[in-house]
């Protein structure tokens, strides 16, 4: 039974990537390889929308942990948007939001984006 | 005080398809001792990392090799038990350093640390050929 799936969407230069449902080590491998479609695609800033995402391992986090300094190495940033505050309080145990800019909605982790690039 | 005997006891394969399962009947396990859903879905992620690693490092993708759940309920608290063949765990003595894993670009590493975080304690240990992992939660009062 398929209980995670992940969609994404370009915007400009950002790409959106929609997590869906149950994210553990299991379907681990569906998150990584849009991922890496996204990043291959030269895609480097990336927003993750969990507003559909009831349930994250470390499995998930991995990934997001895992190409964070290849994205900010190439310019770009992985931002988080609209977690439910039970998966936001999972990224908060282990230190994420010190390190990624959690926001409230997609449009506000655009506008982000769009900050830096006037900065730069 | 926990009983000698678990309250529940189950034994899965070590499938990865099972993690949603066994996330499921800890929370409600945890929710029936009286911890609320946020303290429930914690634990129950513990659990999935305790068994993912299991899967992942000890049976090493390996379809064979029972893994034994056990749970015992006190009046303000759960204990639940791993047992497991395979290749005996060894979780890092240190604390996790996020900001090293992010440089290492490491996709691992974060799972032992979310037990410890989760759970009041996280003990390893192996007799016999036979690994365990015990983690307990108490339901502290408000």
């Amino acid at each position: 039974m398929r209980t995670f799936s992940v969609k994404s969407k370009i915007s400009e230069d950002v790409a959106c990537l929609y997590l869906k449902g149950h994210l553990d080590a299991h379907h681990v491998d569906r998150f990584e390889k849009e991922m890496v479609k996204t990043i291959g695609n030269g895609m480097v800033k990336i927003i993750i929308n969990g507003q559909q995402l009831s349930y994250i391992s470390s499995a998930g986090m991995g990934i997001i942990m895992g190409y964070l300094d290849e994205v900010r190495e190439k310019g770009g940033d992985i931002k988080l948007c609209e977690l439910s505050d039970q998966v936001f309080e999972i990224f908060d145990l282990v230190g994420f939001t010190d390190i990624y800019e959690f926001l409230k909605d997609e449009a506000e982790a655009m506008e982000r984006f769009k900050d830096v690039s006037a900065k730069a | 005080m926990f009983p000698q005997k678990p309250d529940l006891s189950i034994r899965i394969p070590p499938k990865t398809e099972l993690l949603k399962m066994v996330v499921e009947l800890t929370k409600h396990l945890a929710t029936i001792n009286s911890f609320d859903p946020s303290q429930a879905q914690k634990i129950a992620l513990a659990v999935d990392e305790a068994i993912t690693n299991v899967i992942k490092h000890s049976y090493q993708g390996e379809a064979e090799g029972p893994i034994a759940l056990e749970f015992y309920s006190a009046e303000n608290g759960l204990k639940i038990r791993i047992l497991f063949h395979g290749v005996p765990p060894q979780p890092a003595l240190n604390q996790m350093d996020l900001k090293q894993l992010i440089r290492d670009k490491r996709k691992g590493g974060l799972g032992v640390e979310l037990m410890r975080r989760i759970m009041d304690t996280v003990e390893y240990s192996t007799r016999k050929g036979i690994n365990c992992c015990e983690m307990v939660k108490w339901n502290h009062p408000l």
